[in-house]
């Protein structure tokens, strides 16, 4: 498999705090990958690095052979860990906003997935609650057959019942040979579908590792994750 | 793409401009409406009414210039904005050009009010500009005034003018709004702003009033012709109007400078909360 991002030596400090120091990992395409780390680990900084909202930074990284720009932003998904729609737009301003910008956006589909989940197409975002904000918001990134998809928190806002069918829905929606790097916090709920998972601790990486290598040892990406960060408890 | 992101931030920033327009559409009316119905009462209130509301769109204009500015790039709405595929100079272009528009606008809109005001006022004393129209003629100043075509010219030169001024605000606007998102600045981001907003006001307006007055490009109206020369002012006998247009073209520099500094500190510098 060829690697569809590639992360060296990537150092990012706010002034004299080391926020990533020095990481380095590949993404390969058809991977699903999961980003594990308590909050301040860097998480957040890694994942703007690789959308383009961040640039000084020192290290490389390229996704799809290209540094972040343009290019990458064509190819690259991006789901924040909060709405990031204006208040005042409905969903059917949404997806014509989001056909109009991406090539890969697939309007018939989005449409249709939004009548599937129940969302009134004629209604603010701003009266909507926060659940079906985020169902709207996940479903624009999914319906885009974009060849790397970056999730902050997709399940943050929604309940236990909520969580699995939207999880269900993303692994159904998204392009398959795409990579997806998903970002959470709730490891027991997303870890059966990691193939593989990256764990942050103070900037640096302190795991990267398959997910079937884990369960052969015998233990659950939970297991490790609690191990790994147990001092947080 | 550049069409797309005039049609969204159009789309954006008019949901505020909007509701204002319609206020002084709405006033204009009422006060129509009370020449129709003879109402004094009506008239006096409508007349008052519409004079606020002038001021107020443009007030609102610019307060809806730089909320929009500050929602779509450094709220949260910065994450959809700033991930777009697409250079941060388009994104900063379309939005100068769609603010340059509503600003002028808003502009327009107040001067219309006072034209309505203008004529409700001609229409309810109609004798007093009948004497000033008397005593404008009698005094010989209607001689003074240069040609038609001369006018034009002059309307032109300020206009663009008042235009570059414009364009300079938005830069200000802009540039401050921005150096207060970035880390260094954003925790006490309106003070920065307003700060940043006012200390580049300053400065470059006490450079704009010094080139206006001392550097030798100049522009002359006499009552025969309009023209630019590399004089200061007052330099040519008979000009009814000479302007240093030094001030202007540094100001125009400074915009485009700051608004190029703006794209930059986007692409390398902000961080969205």
């Amino acid at each position: 498999m060829n690697e569809t991002v590639k992360v060296e030596y990537l150092f990012k400090s706010y002034g004299k705090k080391t926020v990533l120091d020095g990481i380095s990992f590949e993404l390969k395409a058809g991977e699903i990958v999961g980003l594990l780390g308590p909050n301040g680990s860097g998480k957040t900084t890694l994942i703007k690095i690789l959308t383009g909202l961040i640039k000084d930074h020192k290290g490389s990284v390229l996704i799809d052979g290209e540094a972040p720009g343009v290019h990458t932003k064509e190819i690259v998904a991006f789901l924040p860990d909060k709405s990031y729609l204006p208040d005042w737009m409905k969903p059917t301003d949404a997806i014509d906003y989001f056909a109009d910008f991406y090539k890969d956006f697939d309007k018939a589909k989005a449409t249709e997935m939004m009548q599937r989940f129940g969302v009134d197409m004629n209604q603010r975002l701003k009266t909507m609650s926060k659940g079906q904000q985020e169902k709207v918001n996940l479903i624009l990134v999914i319906c885009r057959k974009a060849k790397v998809y970056i999730l902050d928190e997709p399940l943050g806002g929604l309940d236990p019942a909520s969580r699995s069918a939207i999880l269900d829905f993303i692994l159904e929606n998204y392009s398959k040979d795409a990579t997806m790097l998903l970002s959470t916090h709730l490891v027991n709920d997303v870890e059966r579908v990691f193939n593989r998972v990256l764990m942050i601790n103070n900037g640096s990486l302190v795991v990267n590792m398959p997910v079937e290598e884990i369960r052969e040892t015998g233990k659950s990406v939970e297991d490790v994750f609690k191990e790994v960060f147990a001092y947080v408890w | 793409m550049f069409g797309k992101l005039l049609k969204h931030e159009i789309r954006h920033s008019a949901r505020y401009n909007l509701v204002i327009y319609l206020v002084a559409v709405a006033v204009t009316l009422v006060m129509a409406l009370s020449l129709i119905t003879e109402s004094s009462a009506l008239g006096a209130a409508s007349c008052f009414a519409i004079y606020i509301t002038g001021f107020a769109t443009v007030i609102v204009t610019l307060v809806s210039v730089i909320k929009n500015f500050y929602d779509t790039l450094y709220s949260r709405q910065g994450y959809l904005t700033l991930t777009l595929p697409v250079k941060s100079g388009q994104l900063l272009a379309s939005k100068v050009l769609v603010s340059f528009l509503w600003i002028i606008v808003g502009f327009l809109i107040m001067a219309l009010t006072w034209v309505s005001i203008f004529f409700y006022v001609k229409e309810q004393t109609q004798a007093s500009f009948d004497v000033l129209k008397i005593l404008f003629t009698d005094s010989g100043l209607l001689e003074l005034l240069p040609s038609g075509f001369v006018v034009a010219e002059v309307l032109l030169v300020f206009g663009a003018i008042v235009l570059a001024k414009i364009l300079t605000y938005v830069g200000y606007i802009y540039f401050a709004v921005t150096v207060a998102n970035t880390r260094a600045f954003q925790a006490h981001p309106k003070f920065f702003g307003g700060v940043t907003f006012f200390a580049v006001m300053i400065v470059i307006s006490k450079i704009n009033n010094f080139l206006t007055a001392k550097a030798p490009v100049t522009f002359f109206v006499t009552t025969e012709k309009a023209f630019f020369g590399f004089e200061p002012m007052g330099a040519v006998d008979g000009a009814i109007i000479s302007y240093g247009v030094g001030g202007t073209l540094f100001t125009g520099l400074v915009a485009l400078a700051l608004l190029v500094c703006t794209a930059y500190i986007i692409e390398h510098k902000v961080n969205i909360k």
